[in-house]
């Protein structure tokens, strides 16, 4: 594609539905990806869509309004990607006072949540341990199958005049006079006055390449997988411990249990989170400990196999929030990463932040909290 | 020899010999079919017979997802296509 | 102590080497009886030289440094320090095992090509009419088609004809004449020669011709449709005929199967068919201190060559020097085994027997179709992606059937070849064996 009006490098979710914003906006769009559609964190995501997991604050914000823009997508692109508004249930393990304050304060800032005690929730999740008796039930939790979604999204760019090329990794950020000028990769130079960069948790990497500190790093997370079962779970369900762990910085080895079932007639259990670089290795000490812990939520699960187990890397920032926003020393040059176990709830808003910003437009919210200028040093 | 076994598959009894799996069993009485799947619902039989495949798994006794080519049936057991 | 996984030729013989030169052995397999698939029995082996299988088990049984463990099936390898655990699951319930080495010998299974029809009922491989004729005594059906390519078929179509059953047909899909180019390896085993008119007299006491340049393109409801092949297996002329039986046992050669070697952390190597095997030294060592691997994990072979490989391996893992003698012979094997490659290779014509919904994958029931549109409208580049759009490989067998015919089909589609990495990447699987959640959380520390 010859002149593109903006490149977006990353063909996870977050570069796709950002560069389904912007070619919405009438740009032509390029994307690329040093592999295929969803060879990064987007092809080792549960598809999770939620509301529930988020404190009060900008976060919570924008995953509200990018749920809602999920649906949007889904009529946009015309297809299913498997989206479903399953909703989410989350139980107190212990003293439920945590969970309650946090759900009162979160239906004051738009999330709906509805009480549960001990006989609604065992409507909700007949299976779950009797000795669970209370929780909170989130209607708008959503769940979707992230690498389809990806990939038609990208189809959907490319219908309406944008580009694809895979297996092109970029070797060179170009910037004149502090503006980004466009990129050079293994396929070629390609230029643009906008790049985007949506690299996830190779996000810092890319960004040094224009001479840009991004503090992104990997948290290692392991899945588990059923065989094909009975219906046992019918909601995303987890305990509040997730909610926690989400918010924590800890460096050592953090488990909270999360169950759901798929479509397919498999069960996903999760999660784990591990701050251990880009360590690929299996442990088999954490996956006893999620099995332990998702057969204590639902004991009907002893008697379900595990098939398979698969890991990923959460790319995250110190401070908890992803980064949207310009690129504080390179004009033209923009960032969207950093969504940890968010990305795939995130994508959509995150995308309607960067095209409303760099078209001068009003968004739906103050993007600051975003900015990746919060990681700027100060020069002395 | 040994005391012939006895279980039922789908409700009927099938008879065989000890050591013998239950899909071996099942395939000596003439019934191919083990199960059908899970979306299309066709019809599956016995294919690798040495426990790679999965696709001979039947239920035993109320356990899913059991390779039928690869255990030998027991007196009792009650095997079936699905639960 | 030595832990042996996988009781077929490779593993008794390196169980029993390493018995005979002081080791203590634990020996573990997931079968009720000893000797692998190869040799497969209910009472005694039969077949070709059988009389070593039964010398060679009786040397097993009777070493009292061998502790036999039986139906147990390993589920994950772990490290801890020095020490290598195996944890299997057994009578409904988890265990394990520690030592210092361990020995990988899990053999092969049956490759398989889709054809329309090969899902049906009464669709099966060799080695599944073999299993339940050898292992459990029953005739898989009583008009049988056996088809495909290798030397393993004539066993498989003269063992059902002894039993009684009609084998209406016998195809291989490749030209005798192949052999002729491996003249070294006939001459270094000239011992294949009785093999071959042990079969031969068989053959023809059953009146079994085996016809050439053959494939099974389509099964249905007891109607098998037999087609002409060039030698890149694509379908040579309209012409085809159709013969009646109720059971197509067709297998293309084997695949070993990676899995434990692989959560082990053992290199693998791409060999000249294409296949993903274990790279070793010449003293059967893997890439991991103190693993070795003998068999078909190393590289298809056949009984013999696993025997021998099994025999070095254990003798190494005991601390034992390993002859020259011992090592002509397995290099003698090895050519052979080369030849075999050679004689029988999968030509890609194999896609052209597929129709748009034709199953690729069987356990989540992935088409042909299906895998196109991934590729095509998705834009899928390799089988992981295909993977992940279409489940393809993700269902109970984990891939082990469908994954390198997937990686095969896309790499046509997309007019590039089967990288290296996928090859390998494929039989990447942390969970050997599928373990209820209820048996890994109580495992728990």
């Amino acid at each position: 594609m010859q002149n593109p009006d903006a490149i977006v490098i990353g063909a996870g979710i977050v570069g796709a539905s950002s560069a389904l914003s912007l070619t919405n906006a009438g740009l032509k769009v390029l994307v690329i990806d040093r592999g295929a559609v969803s060879s990064g964190t987007t092809g080792a995501g549960e598809g999770n869509i939620l509301v529930s997991d988020k404190d009060p604050g900008p976060e919570l914000t924008l995953a509200l309004r990018s749920r809602d823009l999920w649906f949007e997508m889904q009529e946009d692109v015309g297809d299913s990607f498997e989206l479903e508004a399953k909703g989410g249930v989350v139980v107190a393990r212990h003293d439920d006072g945590p969970l309650m304050k946090l759900a009162a304060e979160q239906s004051e800032h738009g999330v709906t949540t509805e009480k549960l005690n001990q006989s609604s929730l065992h409507e909700l999740e007949p299976f779950l341990h009797p000795e669970f008796h209370s929780g909170v039930f989130y209607p708008q939790d959503a769940q979707c199958q992230p690498m389809l979604a990806a990939a038609q999204v990208i189809r959907t760019v490319i219908a309406r005049g944008g580009a694809f090329v895979s297996q092109a990794k970029v070797t060179r950020i170009i910037v004149e006079n502090s503006a980004v000028a466009g990129i050079e990769t293994t396929q070629g130079i390609f230029k643009a006055p906008i790049v985007i960069n949506a690299t996830g948790t190779w996000a810092g990497e890319l960004a040094q390449m224009a001479g840009s500190d991004l503090p992104i790093a990997p948290r290692k997370g392991f899945i588990l997988v059923t065989e094909p079962t009975g219906k046992y779970v019918f909601h995303k369900v987890y305990d509040s411990d997730y909610v926690t762990n989400v918010a924590s910085s800890d460096a050592d080895l953090q488990t909270s249990t999360v169950v759901e079932g798929t479509r397919s007639g498999t069960i996903l259990i999760g999660a784990s989170r591990e701050r251990i670089g880009f360590d690929g290795s299996m442990n088999y000490e954490i996956l006893r400990r999620l099995a332990a812990q998702a057969t204590s939520l639902f004991p009907v699960l002893r008697d379900v196999q595990l098939l398979r187990a698969y890991r990923g890397f959460r790319p995250y920032a110190p401070d908890h929030l992803p980064v949207i926003g310009e690129d504080s020393k390179v004009r033209g040059l923009w960032h969207s990463a950093g969504h940890e176990g968010a990305g795939i709830g995130l994508a959509p808003g995150s995308a309607a932040l960067i095209t409303d910003a760099i078209l001068g437009r009003q968004s739906f919210m103050d993007g600051s909290p975003f900015s990746p200028h919060r990681f700027a040093k100060v020069s002395v | 020899m040994s005391e012939p076994v006895s279980f039922t598959f789908n409700g009927a009894v099938v008879k065989c010999e000890q050591g013998q799996s239950i899909a071996a069993a099942v395939i000596n009485t003439g019934t191919l079919t083990l199960r059908t799947t899970r979306f299309g619902e066709e019809p599956r039989s016995i294919f690798c017979g040495i426990g790679i495949c999965f696709d001979c798994v039947v239920v035993i006794d109320g356990v899913a997802n059991q390779r039928s080519c690869l255990i030998a049936a027991k007196p009792g057991m009650k095997v079936e296509s699905s639960s | 102590m030595i832990i042996v996984i996988g009781a077929g030729p490779a593993g008794l013989a390196a169980a029993e080497a390493a018995a005979r030169n002081g080791s203590d052995v634990a020996l573990i397999d997931s079968a009720s009886r000893l000797g692998g698939q190869y040799w497969r029995h209910r009472s005694t082996v039969t077949g070709f030289h059988s009389n070593r299988a039964d010398e060679l088990f009786a040397k097993v049984r009777s070493a009292q440094s061998i502790t036999y463990i039986s139906e147990a099936s390993v589920w994950s390898i772990e490290r801890e320090g020095e020490l290598i655990r195996v944890n299997y699951l057994q009578g409904g319930a988890e265990s394990s095992l520690t030592a210092e080495k361990l020995i990988l010998a899990t053999g092969a299974y049956d490759r398989s090509l889709p054809f329309p029809g090969w899902d049906q009922p009464g669709s099966m491989t060799p080695g599944a009419a073999q299993a339940l004729l050898k292992g459990h005594g029953v005739l898989a059906g009583q008009k049988v088609v056996v088809a495909g390519t290798g030397p393993f078929l004539l066993p498989v179509a003269t063992g059902l004809a002894q039993a009684g059953a009609n084998v209406v047909g016998l195809y291989e899909a490749h030209s005798p004449l192949r052999w002729l180019l491996s003249p070294k390896a006939l001459l270094l085993n000239i011992s294949k020669f009785g093999e071959l008119i042990y079969y031969a007299r068989l053959l023809r006491q059953y009146s079994l011709t085996p016809q050439f340049g053959r494939v099974v393109s389509r099964f249905d409801q007891g109607r098998v449709t037999i087609s002409r092949v060039n030698s890149s297996f694509a379908l040579k002329d309209m012409k085809s005929e159709n013969v009646e039986a109720d059971v197509v046992a067709v297998g293309w050669g084997f695949l070993p199967d990676l899995t434990l070697g692989g959560i082990a952390g053992c290199k693998q190597r791409v060999d000249s068919d294409g296949t993903a095997v274990f790279a070793v030294d010449a003293n059967q060592l893997s890439s991991q201190p103190n693993i070795w691997i003998a068999g078909e994990g190393t590289g298809i072979g056949g009984a013999d060559l696993s025997l021998l490989e099994g025999e070095i391996a254990g003798l190494v893992a005991s601390g034992q020097n390993v002859s020259s003698r011992l090592r002509r012979k397995r290099g003698a094997k090895q050519v052979f085994a080369d030849a075999l490659k050679r004689s029988y290779p999968i030509g890609d014509g194999w896609r052209s027997w597929s129709q748009k919904s034709t199953t690729i994958c069987r356990c989540e029931e992935v088409t042909l179709g299906d895998i196109e549109e991934s590729v095509v409208e998705l834009g899928a580049e390799d089988s992981r992606t295909a993977k992940l759009f279409t489940r393809a490989g993700m269902g109970l067998c984990q891939g082990r059937v469908c994954s390198r015919n997937v990686a095969e089909i896309v790499a046509g589609l997309t007019k590039c070849s089967v990288t290296d990495e996928e090859c390998v990447a494929s039989s990447n699987r942390p969970i050997a064996a599928p373990i209820a959640l209820g048996l890994l959380g109580d495992g728990k520390k």
